[in-house]
């Protein structure tokens, strides 16, 4: 039998922070709309590896979504169905 | 002086006689403790993202305003003390103000004394699935 090969991944496109490329987006925690993007369908907050976005804006958007979740404007979690 | 602003979420049914009470003091606190509200904005009555005392609708109110740190811990006691007020939320906006700035923001601000904002989409509903009892429990994979 051959050994497994391992899996090589895809090949992808580096990801660019869209708070970067986008000067015009504020990060705003009262923006929930601009927010949701950046949480999970569970209402968890999406990782770097996945978003994309560079370190310091993902540490406003974390601050930001935590803030829209303390006043309710965001949930905590979301039950699945 | 800083700036700050609070959210503060009230009772859905809050009643006209005690929202001007509850406006009433907030200004008489600005007033004592030399604060300036530049704007009191109005967000209706909005969804929930999670219950509060088990309430699943609250009405949104941001204060946008110019104080001295004594003036925010008297803020937030009174609204504390309110039984009205179901949760709310200080955030600095900035460190210093200075007073000319102060000045320039104060002519900015809207001359209406509470400002109705709606047609901002700030809902969470669409985040906030029907809180429906009959789901059937199912985890995802």
């Amino acid at each position: 039998m051959k050994p497994a090969v391992k899996k090589k991944r895809p090949f992808q496109r580096r990801k660019v922070c869209v708070f970067c490329a986008d000067s015009g987006m504020k990060i705003e925690y009262k923006d929930v709309k601009t927010l949701n993007h950046f949480i999970t369908e569970r209402g968890k907050i999406l990782p770097r590896r996945i978003s994309g976005t560079c370190a310091k804006h993902q540490r406003d958007l974390t601050t930001a979504i935590k803030r829209a979740r303390n006043i309710a404007l965001m949930p905590f979690s979301i039950v699945a169905q | 002086m800083k700036r700050y602003e609070t959210i503060f979420i009230t009772h859905p049914e809050l009643s006209e006689a005690d929202q001007t009470e509850l406006e009433g003091k907030l200004r008489s606190i600005m007033a004592g403790l030399k604060g300036d509200i530049l704007h009191l904005e109005d967000w209706g009555t909005k969804k929930l993202a999670y219950q509060i005392r088990k309430n699943t609708r609250g009405r949104f109110f941001l204060l946008d305003y110019l104080a001295v740190p004594d003036l925010v811990r008297e803020l937030e006691r009174t609204l504390r003390l309110n039984d009205r007020v179901l949760k709310f939320q200080t955030v600095r906006v900035s460190d210093w103000v200075s007073p000319q700035t102060a000045e320039t923001l104060k002519e900015a601000a809207p001359t209406e004394r509470v400002t109705k904002v709606s047609e901002r989409s700030l809902s969470p509903e669409e985040h906030v699935r029907e809180e429906s009892a009959d789901s059937a429990g199912e985890e995802e994979k």
